[in-house]
């Protein structure tokens, strides 16, 4: 095992490096936004909506850099557009929303395809599906502590009434919240969650980072401040173990992270204290034993 | 005249058109029932899950096509067990699971940079398909549309109304088993065409423009097949003149089927709705 040799040699290698040290950072700072938002995207059961939004970006991101404007614009653009032709086509039509969304998106991802090879363009095509988070510039850093930081402190200030909202949308509506401009709202954050983590892990696994903390999260806890601390908390620990291990293994970085992330998943799926397997399976023997003592 | 009938010439167009097309008929056949049943998470799910699998067996130098149905069953043995166990909603436990499988599958084919292309697994290889892969890909798509031609009145029941189907006596576990299983079998079946990105749209998308077009479901599989087989053919042809991706150009043009039937369709168009409500308002129908 070459990786073990490596990693015994010099457990900190990959600190001495510049350009590790970044990825670790713009890793823990990406996966952050994206797990806090993940918390509401799973209350609301909108894992295909993530999935489609990060696809749909793609024709947004060539059109961008055809007229010169910032990438991260014409992607914010795309992934509203395919969100609301979505709701627009659902609306006037009787086709099923999710069959609706699966039409839309892979026909804007399948626009972008055709567009891709059609132009000229100096943009690598495995760089925005699959994040080139060793080959970030520090330019692109600052871009995305901006923008992660934006994100960051609207979810915060927000997060009673999107709480609400993801919960129980018509509880929301009937308190006087405006539900429409707070699905927009979640919507927006959405798109730019994913273009912040565009760099970093590029557009397919991205998905993962918008579910697996949440679900991570609500395995643990039954309160929703402490889901929203404990999957920022596991996407920063997967994020920093899954960039240190594709050092060593020399392996797809965002791919590293991701699988950290599902290992804690299956970790939480057997040991959670209360809605765990083992948990549960160990109510039921106590259960049982309680009923026959009586 | 003569320059629109080059791509006729070269043996890998012809096979691309023709390995399309079968395709794109058996895809559009079993995406009635996707749409029917809402699964175009599942389709999606499944054809990300399966890439592990097609890279292993690639590593091992097997038919790509049984490591990717394998791996296709597990992820959706997976799925279901998460479902039962935890109290997750559905549709996250999905999304776990199929990323998952998917980022497994991308780290190998990092660790393994010369069993398989990447591009492969993003836009499909139809263009450069070996014949040992399209045996395979006919087998998987004659296998799945007879069971499909065999079974789809039962097949619709469950999808239509599973309770009823219940209640006539028929085994639903056995109905949803053989649905996932098909849907395993076609993406595995699609994945050489369009990639696995794009799988879901050839599930997708034809089902959803035949459902818009009638209202009889014998109908609704006629001409999703059409539909399928013609788009697949007409865009695999047409991506030698646009030098683009076949998968890409199928799907598009898929989409704009289906955008051309939102619009126009005779009776659930957009326009078509439009004048039934301005006739109503005018006291016509009332």
């Amino acid at each position: 095992m070459k990786a073990w040799e490596l990693f015994m040699s010099n457990p900190w290698a990959p600190l001495n490096y510049g350009f590790m040290r970044d990825a670790l950072l713009i890793a823990a700072l990406v996966s952050a936004v994206c797990a806090i938002l993940s918390c509401y995207l799973v209350l609301k059961g909108w894992s295909l909506m993530g999935d489609a939004v990060s696809h749909a970006i793609l024709p947004g991101i060539v059109v961008a850099y055809l007229i010169g404007l910032p990438l991260a614009l014409g992607a914010f653009v795309a992934g509203l557009i395919c969100a609301i032709s979505t709701g627009f086509i659902k609306a006037h039509s009787r086709v099923k929303e999710d069959t609706v969304l699966g039409v839309v998106f892979t026909g804007l991802f399948a626009l972008g395809l055709v567009m891709f090879s059609k132009v000229k363009t100096n943009l690598h095509l495995d760089h925005i599906l699959f994040g080139s988070l060793l080959g970030i510039s520090h330019e692109q850093i600052v871009q995305t502590a901006i923008f992660g930081g934006f994100t960051l402190i609207v979810i915060l200030a927000m997060r009673r009434d999107l709480f609400l909202f993801c919960f129980d949308a018509n509880h929301a509506r009937s308190i006087g919240l405006n539900t429409t401009m707070l699905y927009y709202v979640l919507l927006s954050l959405l798109s730019l969650s994913i273009v912040v983590s565009l760099q970093a892990v590029g557009i397919i696994l991205v998905i993962s980072m918008l579910i697996t903390p949440g679900c991570v999260a609500y395995l643990l806890t039954t309160r929703f401040e402490r889901m929203l601390i404990i999957a920022a908390a596991s996407a920063i620990l997967s994020a920093i173990i899954g960039t240190y291990l594709s050092f060593f293994i020399d392996g797809a970085t965002g791919a590293c992270i991701v699988l950290c992330q599902t290992f804690l998943f299956i970790l939480a799926v057997l040991f959670a204290p209360r809605r765990g397997i083992l948990a549960q399976r160990f109510q039921g023997v106590a259960r049982e034993a309680a009923a026959v003592i009586p | 005249m003569s320059e629109l009938l080059i791509p006729f010439q070269y043996e890998y167009m012809l096979k691309a058109m023709f390995v399309s097309a079968l395709i794109g008929g058996v895809c559009a056949f079993l995406s009635c029932f996707v749409t029917l049943k809402g699964w175009s998470l599942m389709g999606d799910a499944l054809a990300h899950s399966i890439v592990p699998g097609v890279v292993i067996a690639y590593i091992v130098g097997a038919p790509f096509a049984v490591g990717a149905f394998a791996m296709g069953l597990l992820s959706a043995g997976t799925m279901g067990f998460l479902k039962s166990k935890v109290s997750l909603r559905e549709d996250a436990v999905i999304g776990v699971v199929f990323t998952g499988f998917f980022a497994l599958g991308l780290l190998l084919i990092s660790l393994y940079p010369s069993s398989v292309n990447l591009r492969t697994i993003v836009f499909g290889n139809i263009l450069g398909i070996s014949d040992f892969d399209i045996a395979q890909v006919l087998i998987i798509s004659l296998v799945s549309l007879t069971v499909l031609i065999l079974k789809w009145r039962d097949l619709f029941l469950f999808a239509f109304d599973p309770l009823q189907a219940r209640a006539l006596g028929m085994n639903t576990h056995i109905l949803h088993f053989t649905l996932l299983t098909l849907l395993a079998a076609t993406a595995v079946a699609a994945l050489q065409t369009v990639g696995a990105i794009l799988v879901v749209a050839m599930l997708v998308t034809p089902g959803a423009t035949a459902y818009l077009l009638t209202d009889r479901f014998s109908h609704m599989l006629m001409i999703a097949s059409a539909l399928g087989v013609v788009t697949s053919f007409v865009g695999a042809y047409a991506s030698y003149f646009l030098d683009g991706s076949v998968g890409g150009s199928i799907v598009v043009l898929q989409t704009l089927v289906f955008l051309t039937a939102l619009v126009f369709a005779p009776k659930h168009g957009m326009l078509a709705s439009r004048r039934a409500r301005r006739l109503t308002s005018h006291g016509v129908l009332a």
